[in-house]
């Protein structure tokens, strides 16, 4: 069983003041483990709101209506998968960070600018692995680390222990309130920032030690995307979701952040989700490539399987528009604009701009099919 | 930092400058007999005023006179006060106590209800609470302080008995007169003085006379601060960071208090001087109403009495207030947003 | 779909914005009430002195305060003036203090602020370091100065009100004009040689003019009331004088009633306070529905 991530006849929709505008229309995806795939289309095509209903962090207007996503991420039993439309908030947050990440577009805007970026990594770990670190501190304790009074190893040993037993202990509670004595995880928050810097590190930032301590605006647009990356990678997750991460930065800079996702990948993370709008990087880094069109998929397919042989109308347009080096005459376009999603057209939401639409695609939405081993279109030109 | 806070204290020392040259305006506008008024600090130089306009050459050109003034003023000389019967200096520290207690502990009630309900309706934006605050709000910011003030006394002391106006009941104030010996006066301020001398009566009669005052400027300023705090918080909710987080998994009560709120703090600390001002004159209202004898009291009371050496005073006085506040502003900002401390 | 003009289309989207509130809808109800009541003021309250109408009229001189009866509907305060006629001509009042002091206060704010906001440097500086040196004092407290300067009356009071007033309007003149100030357009005018008056004028001042409408709708209902305090501290208008304020003052002595009903002069305060509140209200809703309708943040959900 390869499959990591599969999504089922998702809807999103937005409630504004224009009306109701879908999204999001009954979108199918299957992310295998170990790859790099690629979810290309133009700007509100829908691939943000797609990865954003993955994890689950639509905020009103928008509300997920509809649809299965389902994340096979048990490392006992590979077939067993939990639908994350049916789990709970507090499911999700431990989910969201740990085992699946997301990172963004803006880094300049990702980071909370009065907050220091060590206490922001350090905020993973403090979130998702308390558990794990509060057995490696208390194991620490008790083999007689750190130079502390007896009387006070005592009273820590206890604290950890205790925290470790139940979530909510009453004792706990208690001494949180006291004004010194709360600051008994003074512990944990030196073991994550342990972590925090290890994981700076693997990033190849240089001079760790400082970065922890400084602020955002101290740091430039690319060094604040790593910092954004770190924070997606801490807690190891299985699956990152890139979303438009690269297009604010500058070429060069853009293609060391890529080259940094691939090796992460190669021995921290298992698959990741590429969302893009730039060709170029689907070809260079992904395995698999999706291509959507306002709010529905249009084709799936390996990258050298879709390069060459596209069969979707609009894939075959967007693959045309590309500005070609040998080119001499005019470059080509798409006739007409996106659709409004508000009214969207009927049927397929791409018949009115294309050069090969029929009645049947004016009436009915195709659907994706497989046209070939691992190559699906949902274009009714291949029923 | 040091240069960022030198540079804010020039920069307001200017502003106190400025005030004094628009109160010495408005001196200015007066006849020379009640120029001369200013100057008196004793009933016996009052009847002599023809001699002290020679003194002090009112047909000298602007700059000396300003300059004249400014001088008094540095020595601490304002005038007199007829409300107070003795020299505005020393009426001053009369005033200044009563007037300092209502605001200490009107502070922290503004302070800690404006943060909490404006926090707590910026987060759900549109629900019952958020629709009960902004109702508050607006309310609170079309009421008359007097009258919301008469309201209060109405009810609660006319019905009912429960709070008195005043600083002190007769039985207190009598005690105070009677036994000098038993009750030092430490601090002017009642219920801090009632504890310092062991005499729990006293300094329990002193709250009890300020429940209604403190809640009438809670109330009118909470208005205020309440809403800016939801502005910010609702802003600060959308922003980039909050979903960098909520990606992370950090709980929505987290990142409302450790992250949102931290920044929505900023524009709050802004209008620190606003709310600081309304705090001011919401007191002006409320000691007449409540007839404590604070400074608002003393304001009024010589405005009703035309008693110009008095207001310009205060107004000087609320300058320097301002203007403290400000820098306290100015060095809050600092320690909130890393952004400014590079200055 | 149909296109309609994109102006007419954010026009009929920004009357939404204001009218989805329904507090907005209460705010203009209650301020067509208001307007409707001082028009027609003289066929409400017939007034008794026809060479001066704001001066109520007095059956009597006794100083107790009578409940509403078919002759007095409101009742009558201390002095024996009649209360109904006072709230119906204080209206009158109220609205000649809120738009005079907003008139004068936005002429001197918003020229203030376009001078200093567009030509910057020195100008800019001297100006707003004395409109600083007028924000370090509270606004009553300066108007009371003002108004002690100058003598009693209710005219003093309206020029005191506005002589603070303007203070706000630069600094949010300054800070819009800052922001347009450098916009492609303007500098696309300035290439072509248009005068720097005309600029101001044609391009700056209409982009700019919405926020300082905004504050001007929300500051209208200070306005009213500083100067009801200040009436009711007997700086204003000479007693018996239709206004707001000046009846809570002469209700001042009969707050509490006798013992066994402590409410027995409700109306005294009641009426004129009620008055004043929701006039105040009234101003306040509708400046709080513009500025929810043009602060860009909120605008689309």
């Amino acid at each position: 069983m390869n499959k990591l991530l599969e999504i089922k006849d998702l809807v999103t929709n937005f409630y504004t003041y224009e009306g109701v505008v879908k999204a999001i229309n009954q979108v199918s995806l299957e992310i295998e483990k170990d790859i790099v795939f690629g979810l290309v289309g133009e700007s509100g095509c829908g691939k943000s709101v797609t990865a954003r209903s993955v994890m689950r962090i639509i905020q009103p207007p928008g509300v997920i209506e509809g649809g299965e996503i389902h994340f096979y991420n048990d490392k006992n039993d590979g077939e067993k998968s939990v639908d994350l439309l049916q789990q709970d908030e507090q499911f999700m947050q431990k989910l969201r960070g740990s085992s699946i990440s997301m990172i963004f577009q803006e880094p300049n805007l990702a980071l909370n600018p009065v907050l220091s970026i060590g206490y922001q990594i350090a905020e993973s770990f403090l979130f998702h692995q308390k558990q794990n670190m509060s057995q490696a501190v208390l194991k620490d304790l008790q083999n007689n680390e750190y130079r502390i009074l007896p009387l006070l190893r005592g009273f820590l040993i206890w604290c950890y222990a205790k925290s470790l037993e139940a979530d909510k202990s009453g004792s706990l509670n208690l001494i949180n309130k006291i004004p010194l004595l709360k600051n008994w995880d003074y512990l944990l928050h030196a073991e994550a920032k342990k972590r925090s810097l290890v994981i700076l590190e693997k990033l190849g930032i240089a001079n760790v030690e400082r970065i922890f301590d400084a602020y955002p605006h101290n740091l430039s647009g690319g060094m604040k995307q790593r910092i954004v990356i770190a924070l997606a990678l801490a807690c190891h997750p299985v699956l990152l979701i890139a979303d438009e991460a690269t297009s604010n930065l500058d070429v060069t800079v853009q293609a060391q952040i890529l080259e940094l996702l691939i090796e992460l990948k190669k021995d921290t993370i298992s698959s990741i989700i590429l969302i893009t709008h730039d060709l170029g990087i689907v070809a260079e880094t992904c395995d698999r490539a999706g291509v959507m069109y306002a709010g529905n998929v249009c084709e799936v397919a390996d990258v050298n399987e879709l390069f060459n042989n596209p069969r979707h109308p609009y894939t075959k347009a967007l693959l045309n528009s590309v500005p070609k080096f040998t080119q001499k005459d005019k470059l080509e376009t798409i006739p007409g604009f996106v659709p409004n999603l508000v009214t969207p057209p009927s049927g397929c939401r791409f018949h009115p701009r294309c050069p090969e639409c029929f009645d049947l695609c004016k009436t009915r939405t195709p659907v994706l099919q497989d046209i070939k081993q691992r190559h699906q279109v949902a274009c009714h030109l291949y029923d | 930092m040091r240069t960022y806070i030198l540079r804010r204290l020039f920069f307001l020392t200017f502003v106190l400058l400025g005030v004094s040259v628009i109160m010495f305006s408005l001196l200015m506008t007066f006849s020379p007999e009640r120029r001369a008024m200013v100057y008196v600090t004793t009933p016996q130089q009052a009847k002599d005023i023809p001699s002290l306009i020679k003194r002090y050459g009112f047909d000298q050109p602007f700059y000396k006179q300003y300059g004249r003034w400014a001088k008094e003023v540095a020595s601490g000389n304002f005038g007199y006060s007829l409300v107070a019967s003795r020299p505005v200096s020393e009426a001053f520290w009369i005033y200044f106590p009563v007037s300092l207690e209502l605001a200490l502990y009107a502070a922290p009630c503004i302070i800690i209800f404006g943060i909490w309900m404006g926090t707590r309706a910026g987060r759900h934006r549109n629900s019952g609470f958020d629709h009960f605050s902004r109702v508050f709000s607006i309310i609170g910011w079309s009421l008359p302080t007097f009258l919301f003030a008469l309201v209060l006394l109405m009810v609660f002391y006319g019905y009912t008995n429960w709070f008195p106006p005043g600083i002190l009941s007769d039985e207190s104030s009598l005690y105070i007169i009677e036994h000098p010996e038993k009750f030092v006066r430490y601090t002017g301020l009642y219920s801090i003085d009632g504890i310092l001398n062991g005499n729990l009566s006293i300094a329990l009669d002193s709250l009890r006379h300020l429940v209604l005052p403190v809640i009438t400027l809670t109330v009118v300023v909470c208005a205020i601060l309440m809403r800016v705090m939801r502005s910010g918080m609702i802003e600060e909710m959308s922003k980039d960071y909050v979903t960098t987080a909520r990606a992370k998994g950090v709980d929505e009560n987290t990142i409302l208090i450790k992250h949102a709120r931290r920044n929505a703090l900023i524009p709050v600390i802004t209008v620190a001087g606003t709310l600081v001002a309304l705090l001011m004159e919401g007191s002006v209202a409320v000691e007449i109403i409540f007839n404590r004898q604070g400074i608002g009291w003393w304001l009024a009371t010589s405005a009703i009495q035309l008693d110009m050496p008095v207001l310009m005073a205060i107004c000087l006085f609320m300058g320097v207030v301002f203007v403290s506040v400000n820098l306290i502003v100015d060095i809050l900002y600092a320690v909130i947003d890393p952004r400014i401390r590079l200055d | 779909m149909a296109t309609q003009h994109p102006a007419l289309k954010e026009f009929k989207y920004t009357l939404h914005r204001i009218f989805k509130n329904p507090t907005a809808i209460l705010g203009f109800t209650l301020l067509l009430f208001f307007i409707t009541v001082a028009v027609m003021a003289p066929y409400l309250a017939p007034p008794k002195y026809e060479h001066n109408p704001y001066k109520v009229p007095h059956t009597g001189f006794s100083s107790i305060p009578q409940p509403p009866s078919a002759e007095h509907p409101f009742g009558t305060t201390s002095g024996q003036y009649d209360i109904y006629y006072a709230a119906v001509w204080g209206t009158r009042t109220s609205f000649k203090i809120g738009l005079f002091v907003v008139s004068i206060a936005l002429l001197i704010g918003v020229t203030l602020g376009t001078i200093a906001g567009y030509y910057g440097g020195l100008v800019d500086e001297a100006i707003m370091r004395c409109v600083d040196a007028f924000y370090a004092i509270p606004f009553l407290v300066l108007a009371m100065t003002i108004v002690v300067a100058f003598g009693r009356g209710l005219d003093v009071i309206m020029i005191a009100i506005a002589s603070v007033a303007w203070r706000n309007y630069v600094r949010v003149m300054r800070a819009s004009i800052l922001t347009i100030r450098d916009l492609d357009y303007v500098n696309a005018a300035k290439l072509m040689g248009v005068s720097d008056f005309r600029i101001m004028i044609r391009h700056i001042l209409p982009n700019s003019i919405f926020p300082v409408m905004v504050v001007a709708s929300m500051e209208i209902g200070a306005y009213v009331l500083i100067a009801a305090f200040l009436a009711f501290l007997g700086l204003g208008a000479p007693r018996g004088y239709a206004d707001w304020g000046q009846m809570i003052a002469l209700a001042r002595n009969y707050i509490v009633g006798p013992p066994d009903d402590p409410f027995l002069y409700w109306y005294t305060i009641a009426i004129p306070g009620g008055c004043i509140v929701l006039f105040v209200l009234a101003w306040n809703l509708i400046g709080d529905a513009l500025r929810d309708a043009f602060d860009p943040k909120l605008r689309r959900e």
